[in-house]
């Protein structure tokens, strides 16, 4: 047992958020889902992709896009088998760590099927493809989250970024924060 | 008059050649028809082609372009025996140039940088390669014109303009654009090493629009297809022709220039889509399809009396295929530059392609790639297995603090760097291009006494902690040689207005023509070259 | 009676009429105050073909519903211009539509707002036209018109109901600031010409004044002090830097006619000139009846895109079904405004939620601007969104089914989401708006011989917009 499960409290606020935050991943999936008629037809339903939302939360601490994400679910259920299953597992580490972020519960996902699943779908998000590869399927160009770790500065190529000439700016230094994203 | 099988003039190719051809023809009142490969697309469809690529691709040029069956070019991807182009021969002609309605200024990067004087006369100076049939300023209207034509933008600096030898008679018809603060670094690094890196000269609108085009607002994306049409692309350009009256025939594939008893051109024959041929007569033609596909067509041509093939009595159709043969130094740096910000290339050191060492080895090249860098880092980002916050600041850094610096170089013509048809055919059942291809040891010289220890020197002045540099010389999609010009008609192919030498009435122009590139890209020349023949031909045509 | 009253006043206006220009030198103050009078009228933007014609020297094309007419040469060249007239002639001119040789002008003149104008002022603008243009001695293609709108005195029944004959006459009870607007507003600006509802004779509705009026293919909104159909929400300064720039981040930004009118008039205002018309156009209530309450035309909409539905597939699947509208706004249009359509953050192209043109009471300016793009010359640079109608310039060509589509998901994603296009509607924009049946009925009405003939004759468009195509640039 850890340290966690032995605190009451400590108990009831993992489950408390845990609702919360699966209640409303949950519902942002659901709502996509009626949202997009074409994503609706989708092979993974509302609950896979609830709970398909709900990892990626867990997994990258930004604001994701439903519409997005059920795209990855998508071809994630196409590609993982056990996808909800999996999911479940993930999900279950990171609440029994009671995660709030992704450095909180990461380095307890076993090596292999599932540490590789959870690269995967932070990989489909920052990249927004399923691969590196000619063959990748695309989910988001514009909202793949590579860009907005330097949208203070680059362009998401083929987006203008200001008027005529009037794109002179300084070079910021590594120290300069993060864009919120 | 222009009907769809006949014309004064009788155009194969609609790319910035082509185009700027037929609207001179136009302006003097001569029926114009173009004969287009490919297929004719909208901007829309292009983008979105690009937007909608994997991101491991996006650097492929070619991957909003795909090729249609009938009108087959070199695609990403390929297996070797399937592609397009047939190599052999030490170093592979690997170009990229796409068969489409308004042709390879699609893709791009607007870069327009004027041959010098002496590169003009490399013979006579440094006793290597060709000089080229005219001098720099017999060609420096045709550039003026050409910078006004395409709306080319560029310092009103001297001191900042290329080519600093040779006089310039009009300033460019915009100013400069700002660099990113990546490029604003560059700049300042090299010059403690004195090296001048200015602004390119760049058919870009400039802010303000310019031709009916709006201006560029930093989509930094150039290459592969500026979205907003502020880059000059030939495509811009069809609506005008065709409401000026042109015809254009797409989808179409000329397979046979058709020669008389005069041996002058009685005709070219095209495939349409279905495979079915038709015939197009003309009083004179012009063959812009440059420097590959135009020996390509004439070596398909021969006949009786033209056994080497149409216009080819010299036998230098296909030879001296030339490039700008290149070496990208990857340079992780400990600051921020940050590309991606403005045109995709905006400035270059250009100096360092001069010089007396030509009589030695090739001058080079140095220019600072603009691309923002994350299609490049985020799947070496991914792959070290970050999560979160350093995740994010992983990819940041990796934006931010690497840079592609490409060095150029000079290829002298060399008959043995040649296309010849291959026995592989296409869709239709045309011979597949085959280039036998080796940069040569002008350039390899170049690399290991010259434009390597600077390229190195540049990249340690910049504070880098890691160089990568590519194993080999890559292509820069220059295409030129293969119709090379000159006074000569036994060791060249057209005249100094791109006329053949073996055939009146036609017309090859383009990089084909030029008879040393220099290490600068070769649109601005062509085009030129272009506008140099159109007059030719418009002279031509009065008398017709 | 009205034919009475109008000759009674045209007499004393003949008595002051002064010797031709040719006799007398004017003072350079005098031309001065003329030409910034004729800035203020704008003379130059109908007066001049921009396409490479010569200031003042006429020749630009101007659809109308009823056919095109020819800007005129006003350049005081004796022989193709204006350069014979008399002061009293120029007055009748301007403040009457009536030429020198009295044939009846084309409202396509603004003379009914100008009629406002005092004589001190037409005094300036005669000294200016006379002296401080420069004579062009080229014929301006004359306007050719079918019948029997080609018989200009079928104008004479409408000026007599519907030309003003008064000038201005300050109201003692507002301030001196609201008089100047007032005066500029009304007459020189002629705001109204645009943004004032016509009529079935196609005259300015005055009890309407301000309340909106379709211009050609664009829209003139309601700019009355309604807080949520007009302009009620702005502040003195959102206007004069709209009238100062064209543009208020976040609302608003001119295009068409107004653009022009920036261009060439307003920007070059004084502030005092520029917050007097503000202030008098902040006063101008709306007589229309409408809402009281709810979003204005300026805050409705938000960041959103629909990329989901189709990145990484085909684009010519794109364009089928649901989502055609989103596809075609990706590819087209969100290069600059942005995928989420919220412009760049230095606000230079603009969000297209929180703007007026997604969000009007109709949707003739999204339409117009996707078809026309829009053309601005200010201090701040040339402001050009590139057309994607039939021009040869056009980024891409869209069909009227694609503008449609788009205007839909712009409206229903952004904007007023009540409204709907039809392909239909985008023909009517790209012919340059509403034709009108006029000249049938006309002719219907001379077979006829009813007394309505007139009147029908009479009622006439002058819509300032323009056939040429803006943003060609030819060879």
């Amino acid at each position: 047992m850890t340290r966690q499960s032995k605190d009451p409290n400590g108990t009831l606020m993992m489950s408390r958020r845990g609702i919360l935050l699966g209640g409303a991943t949950l519902f942002a999936g659901t709502l996509a889902a009626a949202l997009c008629p074409t994503l609706s037809l989708a092979a993974v339903d509302a609950g896979t992709q609830g709970q398909f939302m709900k990892l990626s939360n867990l997994l990258i601490q930004h604001q994701l896009s439903p519409a997005v994400g059920a795209r990855i679910a998508d071809t994630a259920s196409g590609e993982y088998k056990k996808l909800p299953q999996m999911l479940d597992a993930i999900i279950a580490i990171a609440e029994k760590k009671n995660a709030v972020q992704v450095e909180d519960f990461f380095a307890d996902i076993p090596d292999g099927e599932l540490k590789d699943f959870a690269h995967w779908v932070i990989s489909a998000w920052y990249s927004g493809c399923s691969s590196e590869k000619r063959n990748a399927t695309v989910f988001t160009y514009e909202e793949a989250l590579t860009f907005k770790t330097t949208s203070d500065v680059v362009t998401i190529p083929s987006y203008g970024i200001s008027g005529p000439n009037l794109w002179t700016r300084p070079n910021l230094p590594l120290s300069a924060p993060m864009p919120r994203f | 008059m222009v009907t769809k099988n006949s014309a004064d003039v009788v155009i194969v190719g609609t790319g910035v050649v082509g185009v700027v051809i037929a609207e001179q023809l136009l302006d003097a009142g001569h029926s114009v028809l173009m004969i287009e490969a490919g297929p004719r697309v909208t901007r829309a469809e292009v983008v979105e082609n690009w937007r909608n690529a994997p991101l491991g691709v996006k650097g492929d040029t070619s991957v909003a372009y795909p090729s249609r069956l009938w009108a087959p070019h070199p695609m990403g991807g390929e297996k070797p025996e399937d592609a397009y182009l047939q190599f052999t021969g030490p170093d592979a002609y690997d170009q990229t140039f796409i068969r489409y309605a308004g042709g390879s200024t699609w893709h791009w990067a607007g870069t327009s940088w004027r041959l010098t004087p002496e590169d003009m006369r490399l013979n006579s100076l440094y006793g290597v390669g060709r000089d080229w049939a005219f001098d720099y300023d017999t060609l420096e209207p045709y550039y003026v014109r050409t910078e006004h034509k395409l709306g080319i933008c560029g310092p009103s600096d001297r001191s900042q303009q290329w080519p600093q030898t040779g006089d310039r008679s009009a300033p460019y018809p915009m100013p400069a654009l700002p660099f990113s603060p990546g490029e604003v670094r560059f700049t300042e690094v090299v010059k403690t090493l004195g090296y001048n890196n200015i602004p390119v000269a760049q058919a870009r609108n400039s802010g303000m629009p310019y031709d009916g085009r709006p201006a560029c607002c930093a989509n930094n994306n150039c290459v592969p297809v500026c979205p907003v049409a502020a880059k000059y692309d030939a495509e811009t350009a069809l609506h005008r022709l065709e409401k000026k009256g042109a015809t254009l025939l797409v989808d179409s594939v000329v397979y046979k220039v058709e020669t008389n008893a005069q041996n002058k051109i009685e005709a070219v024959h095209f495939y349409d889509q279905h495979k079915e041929t038709h015939r197009i007569t003309g009083k004179l033609f012009v063959l812009a399809c440059n420097g590959l596909e135009n020996p390509k067509l004439l070596l398909m041509s021969k006949d009786d009396r033209n056994p080497n093939g149409v216009a080819n009595s010299s036998d230098q159709v296909g030879r001296n295929m030339m490039d700008h043969p290149a070496r990208t130094f990857t340079v992780t740096t400990k600051d921020p530059f940050w590309s991606g910000v403005g045109p995709v290339v905006n400035s270059g050191i250009m100096e360092t392609s001069q010089g007396a060492f030509r009589s030695e080895h090739a001058g080079a090249y140095f220019r600072y790639n603009n691309f923002a860098r994350n299609r490049f880092v985020t799947f070496a980002a991914l792959k070290k297995g970050l999560v979160g916050k350093a995740l994010d600041d992983e990819i940041r850094r990796m934006a931010a603090c690497t840079a592609d610096i490409v060095a150029a170089h000079e290829i002298l013509p060399d008959p043995n760097n040649r296309l010849t048809l291959s026995d592989k055919k296409d869709w239709l059942g045309l011979p597949k291009p085959s280039i036998n291809y080796d940069v040569g040891d002008y350039v390899r010289k170049s690399w290991e006494a010259y434009s390597q220890p600077i390229g190195k020197q540049i990249a340690e002045a910049m504070g880098a902690v890691d160089i990568k540099i590519s194993p080999k010389f890559n292509n820069s999609k220059h295409i030129m040689g293969g119709t090379i010009m000159g006074k000569d008609a036994s060791n060249s192919v057209v005249d100094v207005d791109c006329r053949a030498h073996d055939h009146e009435n036609l017309f090859i122009p383009g990089g084909g023509a030029m008879a040393a590139g220099a290490c600068g890209n070769s649109t601005i020349t062509m085009t030129a070259l272009a506008l140099k023949a159109g007059d030719a031909i418009v002279e031509q045509m009065r008398g017709a | 009676m009205k034919t009475v009253k109008s000759f009674v006043l045209v007499a004393p206006l003949a008595l002051i009429a002064l010797a031709p220009a040719a006799a007398q030198e004017f003072s350079k103050e005098l031309i001065e105050k003329g030409r910034y009078l004729a800035t203020a009228s704008d003379c130059v933007a109908c007066h001049t073909n921009h396409d490479g014609g010569k200031p003042m020297a006429g020749g630009l094309p101007m659809a109308s519903p009823v056919g095109t007419i020819m800007s005129t040469n006003i350049t005081p060249s004796k022989e193709f211009g204006i350069g014979s007239y008399s002061e009293a002639q120029f007055s009748d001119a301007v403040r009457k539509g009536i030429r020198a040789d009295g044939a009846n002008l084309y409202p396509a003149m603004p003379y009914v707002s100008y009629s406002n104008m005092k004589d001190e002022d037409i005094h300036a603008l005669y000294a200016y036209f006379m002296q401080g243009v420069e004579p062009v001695d080229e014929k301006a293609m004359e306007t050719k018109l079918p019948f029997p709108m080609n018989i200009r005195a079928s104008m004479i029944g409408w000026n007599m109901l519907f030309r003003p004959n008064e000038t201005h006459k300050d109201d003692p009870t507002q301030s001196a600031e609201w008089n100047r607007g007032k005066y500029l507003a009304e007459g020189a600006a002629h705001c109204s010409t645009c943004h004032t509802p016509r009529g079935i004779f196609m005259q300015e509705q005055k009890s309407l004044n301000l309340t909106g009026g379709q211009v050609g293919p664009w829209y003139a909104p309601d700019i009355t002090n309604d807080k949520v159909h007009g302009i009620g929400t702005w502040s003195q300064e959102d206007l004069v830097t709209y009238l100062k720039t064209g543009k208020l981040d976040n609302k608003a930004q001119a295009a068409g006619s107004m653009a022009e009118a920036i261009s060439y008039s307003l920007q070059h205002l004084t502030d005092a000139d520029l917050n007097a018309i503000a202030t008098y156009v902040r006063s101008v209530p709306s007589t229309k009846a409408g809402e009281t309450t709810g979003a204005t035309r300026f805050d409705k909409g938000t960041a959103d895109n629909d990329m989901a539905a189709f990145r990484g597939r085909d684009y010519a699947d794109g364009l089928k079904g649901d989502h055609a509208g989103a596809q075609i706004f990706a590819a087209n249009c969100a290069s600059c405004h942005g995928y989420n359509a919220q412009g760049t953050k230095d606000g230079y192209y603009p969000s297209l939620f929180h703007n007026a043109a997604t969000a009007g009471d109709n949707s003739i300016n999204v339409i117009s601007a996707i078809l026309n793009g829009v053309d601005r010359h200010t201090e701040a640079g040339h402001v050009f969104m590139p057309p994607f109608g039939d021009q040869v310039n056009a980024v891409v060509q869209l069909n009227n089914v694609e503008v449609a589509s788009l205007s839909n998901y712009l409206l229903a994603q952004y904007g007023n989401d009540k409204l709907k296009v039809t392909p239909e509607d985008v023909q009517v924009i790209r012919e340059g708006g509403p034709k009108s049946n006029m000249i049938q009925l006309a002719r219907i009405g001379l077979a006829g011989g009813a007394a309505a003939v007139a009147f029908l004759l009479a009622g006439f468009i002058w819509y300032r917009a323009r056939r040429k195509k803006p943003s060609v640039l030819s060879e």
